[in-house]
């Protein structure tokens, strides 16, 4: 999905929602994650899935430590995710266009 | 009448730069010079934002950085005042007794503030007439120190106005005066009357009831009794926008510090009137709490000078204070340093261990200015960082949201947008909404190209992407049925919208770059810099 950084952007979004798993006393997530403002998006080796808001929080406009911060807090036992995906979007438009 | 205001604005501001300069204080011209940034991007925010929350946030941001300008812009004044009595002293006692030994300073917070409302009784069970509603915020200063509370929306099902968040002062002398001012905006629910011209207007309120007419007038004109807010600060940058009026305001001092919930008398400054009114009961109730610094920390650390009678109980002396009053440490010689976080009297000293030891404390008694708070410790608790208004309440988001469930079936989502299109085209006067142009040509040109690279470069990043990575599995299920349906959409009466990229130019020019780039990806090492960051969570 092409954009500019610092404009409004529109996209087709699906939420997420991730019960961490408990690994010995630390709770995880199970998964990685990359990129990030500060991050060269032509570098992404994850470009499938971009995440939007993570329980409530921006991350449209994240560090890649913000994010990370965010995914792992301690306290917090479900993260629910609002992602955006490259072939959910070129699906609807696939449709809304026929 | 712009560019006069402007010039005195500039005037203003230079003629407060002088005085920093002369004063030798960068400290606050540094925070005017802040307000005046943030200031400005409240104007902004405001011409640029487009639901009612957003507004009221922007304006009740306009409204602390005003403030906190005039607290600064005076403070400078006075000191400069300061400056030149010292000067122009004919004698050094003319100038007033400068002392070095000022009180010294504390902490105070004011927390769970909640001021009870006074609604008729039919109008609060009966649930008659319009819901007449107001944003309402408090502003809290103390010396330079000027502090916003949250805003809250008020209607008449609520029977008290709640401020969740503390404020927390870390300046504040003794004698501190700590005003509180309630200001409140009133919300017209029908917000094109906002817009109605002044003739068609007055016209309306005449025939309307008498006192929703009244009303309405004043929610037009600006009621009076509003604070006069200095000309060089008045910017016209909110034409048409919310505007927040002084509703009621009390004054807070030593006297009304205690350790528990307490009721304040507050001065109400409108009348039934106004828009932005509400049947305030008189009162403020909030825990107001004050921690003088040398209660909790070390504030002085010196010698003590002991007059005592030798006694033979002294060498074994110790001091075992309150957890938070005075530690003293003796040792055996006349002389030693002492650090004292409070001069106690000598009664408090354990008793059976002087005996006729008589001590000529040096210390100015002066934190027995602070009086009760002296007694015993109160907690203060940092409030914490208050969340950003924005993620708080969905509607003032900045996100313009659009739920559609369920969410696995993209025929029932294609289905529910192609409707949304549909409607929109009856209603022409409603403008284009932001998610539309997700569904048109430019974009989907570029969808395409991203297609045409991602199929070009295939396998390199098929493989990465298909590690360990939770994936739905019913929806690629249905993602993939559907590319191949592609051709037999909903039959709905769509106008078609702009058709897939005709000139193959454009995709494969913009493929090229995105391929080289892709194809570059596997030789990068993990330990280049420039490779992207992964974490594991």
């Amino acid at each position: 999905m092409s954009y500019i950084p610092g404009q409004p952007v529109t996209a087709v979004v699906q939420r997420v929602e991730i019960h961490k798993l408990r690994q010995g006393e630390n709770l995880i997530l199970g998964f990685s994650i990359g990129g990030g403002i500060d991050q060269d998006p032509a570098q992404n080796p994850f470009s499938e899935d971009k995440t939007d808001k993570v329980n409530g929080w921006d991350m449209t406009m994240v560090t890649h430590d913000q994010a990370r911060k965010r995914l792992t807090k301690r306290n917090e036992e479900v993260v629910r995710l609002l992602v955006t995906r490259h072939s959910l979007q070129k699906a609807v438009q696939q449709s809304m266009m026929s | 009448m712009q560019d006069r205001l402007r010039i005195l604005e500039d005037l203003n501001m230079l003629y407060i730069r002088q005085i920093a300069l002369s004063l030798q204080d960068t400290d606050i011209q540094k925070k005017i010079d802040h307000e005046l940034r943030m200031r400005e991007g409240a104007c902004k925010l405001l011409a640029a934002c487009t639901q009612r929350e957003q507004a009221l946030e922007a304006t009740k941001s306009l409204l602390v950085c005003n403030s906190r300008i005039m607290a600064y812009m005076s403070e400078l004044q006075r000191m400069k005042e300061a400056q030149v009595a010292q000067r122009t002293a004919r004698r050094p006692s003319d100038a007033g007794p400068m002392d070095d030994r000022l009180p010294c300073r504390g902490k105070v917070c004011v927390s769970d503030l909640r001021i009870p409302l006074m609604w008729k009784d039919t109008e609060y069970f009966k649930n008659k007439g319009d819901l007449h509603r107001c944003a309402v915020f408090c502003l809290l200063q103390l010396g330079v120190e000027i502090y916003d509370t949250e805003m809250v929306l008020v209607d008449r099902t609520l029977t008290d106005i709640c401020f969740e968040n503390g404020v927390l002062f870390t300046e504040a002398g003794p004698d501190f005066e700590l005003k509180v001012e309630l200001y409140s905006a009133g919300l017209e629910e029908d917000s094109a009357l906002g817009s109605t011209p002044k003739k068609l207007a007055s016209k309306l309120s005449s025939s309307l009831g008498r006192s929703s007419g009244k009303r309405l007038r004043a929610a037009l004109d600006g009621a009076p009794g509003s604070p006069v807010i200095p000309v060089a600060l008045a910017l016209p940058c909110a034409p048409g926008g919310p505007k927040y009026h002084l509703l009621a305001h009390t004054v807070l001092s030593l006297a009304e510090v205690q350790d528990s919930f307490r009721t304040h008398d507050l001065a109400i400054t409108s009348n039934e009137e106004s828009s932005f009114w509400l049947p305030l009961y008189g009162s403020m109730c909030c825990r107001l709490a004050a921690q003088p610094y040398c209660m909790a920390q070390q504030m002085m650390c010196g010698f003590l000078k002991l007059q005592v009678s030798l006694h033979p109980s002294l060498e074994r002396l110790c001091w075992g204070g309150h957890g938070h009053g005075a530690s003293l440490h003796w040792g055996a010689r006349p002389s030693f340093p002492a650090g004292m976080s409070r001069a106690q009297t000598p009664r408090a000293w354990p008793p059976g261990c002087l005996g006729g030891c008589g001590v000529t404390l040096p210390l100015p008694l002066l934190a027995g200015q602070w009086k009760q708070c002296c007694d015993e410790l109160m907690k203060i608790e940092v409030p914490s960082p208050r969340k950003p208004p924005a993620l708080l309440a969905k509607q003032g988001s900045l996100y313009h949201e659009m739920a559609i469930e369920p969410v696995d079936d993209i025929e029932a989502v294609t289905d529910i947008l192609a409707r949304r299109v549909t409607a929109l085209e009856l209603r022409p006067d409603l403008g284009c909404p932001p998610w539309l142009s997700l569904f048109e040509g430019p974009l989907l040109s570029a969808s395409h190209a991203s297609i045409t690279s991602d199929t070009a470069s295939a396998s390199p990043s098929r493989s990465r992407q298909s590690w360990g990575r939770p994936r739905t599995l019913s929806l690629d299920a249905r993602l993939s049925t559907l590319k191949g349906r592609a051709g037999k959409g909903p039959a709905t009466a769509l106008r078609p919208l702009a058709g897939p990229p005709h000139s193959s130019s454009s995709s494969s020019g913009s493929t090229t770059p995105e391929s080289e780039r892709q194809g570059r990806r596997p030789t990068r090492s993990p330990l280049d810099p420039r490779s992207c960051l992964q974490s594991q969570v």
